[in-house]
């Protein structure tokens, strides 16, 4: 009985799993064949990933891009994850009338669309550049700036520190400890799976964030990978080999990430803790 | 604690440390400096190309101007150039900029005194004239005209032969007799006449235009759609083609592309910028030929339109005399560049003396040996002009919705009654 | 709106400390909150504000002028904005439900402590949020197409005749943009989950299973009332995910045939970017869009309404 059961989970995941994975696939298949191959939607690898590759490096500077998507999405996740949680945790833990109605104001900050505050938040940056050049249009910090503070993920750390057993932040306080003290001692190595979660979340986000790196980043040596893979795409004649293996490249910095990170979801950790 | 400190100096270190060398690496960049000007436009394989020729030409003559071209998609640079223009922010905003020739009205409209008025600055005698009226407002001129998007039909030779047609069969033909060739090659090579995207009225485009006719009456801003004579046997001729299962339906460029180099249609009708893409699938050279246009029958209508195509704008930034003297050394009046622009990449200007070029005269083995360019130039200069307006795109989409009901089997009349209707009550 | 459904909800816990150390404590509160609390309203509520000011305006790019409440008296009367609400009240009233399931189930399936390949299934089953949507687009119309491959499969098993017309007819184009949304973000719902599954305290379970409670009952009576301020959480954020939906429909459909699948979102930006910008009225359609997911935010925390939501 256990047995069936166990492989009917086996089937149904694989299941789940090719469906999921098929474009995925497609993708780095179309990643070795010529373009002409690629509008014709071959199914089969190809030979062309190196000559792909090459003609990919010598149209666009695709190693200075990577680097500025990587550092704009390094520093994103490392603030993101930091802010957000020090407020996910202050309003749950240190939860009062004024500090639920502050919070949902703040959930207010997710529900307009942003094309909408696009060009307010565009004119804000003029101003700031003329203020202070280091921080203003055409800067990889401005590209990050607005995506640093979510309500999102305050919102994710919120619900999560629900399920966070205070025994614990009491038994730190009754050892002694200063409440920031409590929070980076008991809180953050407890919440690791949290933090896990939210890493690879805000990571994605950051390295595929579009929009607003589109508008406030002028100069080709600033540009991101998204922005470079549009680049590539605008022709009339795209060449579509070319396209598929920079989004396998694209790609893969965030599915490596997810791959290293989903370890730490380990099924019965809080018990161990406790 | 000291983990949170170590975490944020590592931050804040990469925050200055990419600011920092961001902004060095970008103050030239700046519209200020007077020997440099920033140029954006989109496709590498075309108009990137046409720029860097340009540049190469005016270095010889005007070593001392740097200039930077920068390339973003053709969207992109819309997203960027309305941010920057509606905040009133000129930073990061380039001297000379790429506009499509639907949109140009839109934006010199909507941002008046930001562009540069060229009027003067270039013959405007020399170019086409469609063009013409297409980068000016008010009869003050913005654009420097650029290449043209002159309409051809591009037809498959082989299997014209195999339904009996020849070539000359074809030339200069209108909307119905080249529906009656198509029934007759579908029945014989099984294969459709066209491919288009439902979602894009490009087709109804080049109908209208080729009698003169537009989304709009020649104030540019007046709906014309209810009494349109050219748009209603636009709609009869779309939903005859239809019917007749003449039309194959593509959704995206991509599905597009693969639909005629696949060797799925007979024939294709658009633009001449879609030569690179019907030679990419070199095993089918020798099997092309491109014929005029076809007209709209029973009225004033002639066998040549034109879909897309884009003129540079220059912005009323610093550095825009440097902008105006570049554009008008080279696109303005170098007829080696444009037999460069021609020979290399293939980008059909509209500067009328360079048509006597030897390039353009250049025998296209792909196309049984004919002179495409110079077809395709001589039929430009025939391109009736109209006033594009403010809102092709806006009024397409109506039109869109229009077409699906129509199809759908609501009567015409009303169909177009509705959409002039809601036009007029969308666009003020 | 929400702030009034969440103060009936709130019961403070009772507290032992003394009034000093409350104070203290709440000063310490609000600065953990502070640095965030700035951001946000540097970022978030200033342009905030200004799109609000913006929506009551009106014209072609900087040509803007005050028009009171006309903009929002339009939208009653504007069809492309009509068809993109009711379009995404579609989409939402079919596709969160839907996911929400979808992924609660999976990440239950993969939180399975024996079962192998574990890292493997999960990844899998994230990577379509991460893949790109160009290559998403393109594939997902090769398999949606009229002779694509889920039409042959269809009709190889005899489920259907006729080939679908997957991207071109009204109806079917809505099923496709749901299919694929739900597609897209199932896995990335399922991360949510797994990570707050570690949180649920294994012998839970045990001592569950010693009473003889089955795998059905351990997953309605454990699982999902352990996981319910993350069900709250990814149910609000997918409503105002779908509510704000723009790549997918973008990418595949463009919002056609004629606005059978346009979203609110996409049609702010056709009237931001792809007509001559009236950012004034397009600011307006925001706005209806803020309205409305206040509106089913006071819903869901009502719904999902006790003191630990």
């Amino acid at each position: 009985m256990h047995k069936i059961k166990q492989i009917f989970i086996y089937i149904l995941l694989s299941i789940f799993t090719v469906i999921s994975i098929f474009p995925f696939i497609w993708m780095i298949i179309s990643a070795t064949n010529k373009s002409i191959d690629v509008t014709k939607g071959r199914l089969l690898p190809g030979t062309h990933l190196v000559e792909n590759i090459q003609n990919l490096l010598s149209t666009v500077d695709l190693v200075p891009a990577l680097i500025n998507s990587a550092t704009i999405s390094i520093a994103t996740t490392i603030l993101s994850l930091i802010i957000a949680s020090l407020a996910g945790y202050g309003f749950e833990i240190y939860r009062s009338k004024a500090k639920d109605v502050v919070f949902n104001i703040l959930l207010l900050s997710m529900m307009i669309p942003f094309a909408a505050l696009m060009i307010p938040l565009f004119r804000m940056f003029g101003t700031i550049s003329q203020i202070a050049p280091g921080i203003g249009i055409d800067t990889l910090t401005s590209a990050m700036l607005p995506s640093i503070t979510t309500a999102f993920l305050i919102f994710f750390f919120r619900q999560n520190t629900k399920m966070f057993p205070r025994e614990l932040l009491e038994a730190g306080r009754i050892d002694g400890l200063t409440e920031l003290g409590v929070f980076f001692r008991i809180y953050v190595p407890t919440m690791k799976t949290t933090y896990a979660a939210a890493a690879i979340i805000t990571f994605m986000a950051s390295w595929n964030n579009y929009l607003w790196p589109l508008v406030v980043l002028q100069s080709p040596e600033n540009h991101t990978i998204p922005l470079l893979i549009s680049n590539l795409g605008s022709s009339n004649s795209p060449d579509f080999g070319i396209i598929m293996t920079s989004i396998v490249i694209a790609t893969l910095p965030t599915a490596l990430i997810f791959f290293l990170l989903q370890r730490h979801f380990v099924a019965g950790m809080m018990g161990s803790v406790k | 604690m000291k983990k949170l400190l170590a975490l944020i100096m590592v931050s804040m270190l990469l925050l200055t440390a990419c600011s920092s060398g961001a902004s060095n690496s970008t103050e030239p960049e700046g519209g200020s400096d007077s020997n440099q000007i920033t140029i954006w436009a989109w496709d590498p394989k075309f108009n990137i190309k046409a720029i860097e020729l340009a540049k190469e030409a005016y270095a010889s003559e005007n070593p001392d101007l740097k200039v930077n071209v920068i390339e973003n998609a053709q969207d992109d640079i819309v997203q960027k150039l309305n941010t920057s223009l509606s905040s009133g922010t000129t930073k990061g905003l380039p001297n000379i900029v790429l506009i499509e020739d639907y949109r140009a009205k839109s934006f010199l409209q909507a941002y008046p005194d930001m562009f540069q008025p060229l009027t003067g600055s270039f013959e405007t005698e020399d170019f086409v004239q469609y063009k013409v009226e297409a980068t000016s407002v008010d009869g003050e001129n913005y654009g420097l005209p650029f290449d043209t998007g002159v309409t051809g039909l591009y037809v498959r030779t082989d299997y014209l032969t195999e339904a009996g047609f020849s070539i000359e069969d074809l030339q200069n033909i209108d909307w119905k007799e080249y529906i009656e060739i198509g029934k007759k090659v579908k029945e014989a090579t099984g294969k459709r006449l066209l491919t288009i995207d439902p979602n894009e009225l490009g087709i109804l485009r080049t109908m209208i235009q080729s009698a003169g006719k537009w989304y709009v009456k020649e104030d540019g801003t007046t709906p014309d759609l209810a009494n349109n004579e050219a748009l209603k046997l636009s709609f009869e001729i779309y939903k005859e083609l239809v019917d007749n299962d003449l039309m194959n339906f593509h959704s995206d460029w991509n599905q597009f592309l693969a639909t005629f180099n696949g060797g799925e249609v007979a024939t294709v009708t658009t633009g001449n910028w879609i030569t690179p893409s019907i030679k990419a699938e070199a095993s089918q050279s020798g099997k092309w030929a491109v014929v005029p246009h076809p007209s709209l029958p029973g009225m004033k209508s002639v066998n040549a339109s034109n879909l897309g195509g884009a003129s540079w704008y220059i912005l009323d930034v610093p550095g825009k005399e440097n902008a105006v003297d570049f554009l008008t050394k080279t696109f303005g009046s170098n007829v080696d560049l444009y037999q460069k622009l021609v020979t290399e990449i293939g980008v059909i200007g509209t500067y009328i003396p360079a048509t006597e070029g030897e390039a353009y005269k250049t025998e296209d083995e792909f196309f049984g040996g004919q002179s495409i360019i110079s077809d395709f130039s001589k039929w430009a200069e025939e391109i009736p002009q109209v006033n594009y307006g403010m809102h092709t795109y806006a009024i397409e989409d109506i039109l869109i919705v229009a077409m699906q009901n129509y199809l759908g089997g609501q009567d015409l009349d009303k169909v177009l009654e509705d959409a002039q209707q809601q036009a007029e009550t969308q666009i003020k | 709106m929400i702030p009034a459904t969440t103060k009936q909800n709130i019961q403070p816990k009772p507290r032992k400390y003394n009034n000093k150390f409350r104070l203290k404590n709440g000063l310490i509160g609000w600065a953990f909150i502070s640095i965030a609390t700035v951001m946000i309203c540097l970022f978030y509520f200033y342009p905030m504000v200004q799109a609000l000011i913006l929506s009551f305006q009106s014209g072609a790019g900087t040509n803007l002028q005050f028009v009171g409440l006309d903009n929002y008296l339009r939208l009653f009367t504007d069809p492309a904005f009509i068809a993109a609400l009711k379009n995404t009240v579609i989409y939402l009233i079919i596709q969160v439900p839907v996911m929400i399931i979808f992924a609660l189930f999976i990440s239950v399936l993969l939180n399975n402590k024996k079962l192998k390949l574990k890292g493997f299934f999960r990844t899998a089953i994230f990577l379509p949020c991460i893949t790109s949507l160009v290559a998403y687009s393109v594939v997902f119309k090769y398999l949606f197409a009229t002779d694509g491959i889920i039409n042959k499969m269809l009709i190889n098993v005899s489920l259907i005749s006729e080939p679908i017309q997957w991207l071109t007819d009204p109806f079917w184009a809505k099923v496709t943009i749901i299919i694929a949304i739900t597609w897209r973000w199932t896995g990335y719902n399922m991360i949510f989950y797994l990570s707050a599954l570690q949180n649920v305290d294994h012998s839970i379970y045990e001592a569950a299973k010693i009473d003889g409670a089955n795998a059905f009952q351990q997953f309605f009576k454990i699982t999902i009332p352990m996981l319910k301020p993350i069900i709250l959480f990814t149910s609000i954020t997918s409503t105002i995910g779908t509510l704000q939906l723009f790549d997918e429909v973008m990418n595949i459909t463009k919002g056609g045939p004629g606005n059978a699948t346009i979203t609110i979102s996409q049609y702010i930006y056709n009237l931001s970017f792809k007509y001559t910008p009236d950012f004034g009225y397009a600011a307006t359609v925001s706005y209806a869009i803020v309205i409305m997911i206040v509106v089913f935010s006071i819903i869901q925390f009502k719904v999902a309404g006790d003191k630990n939501a």
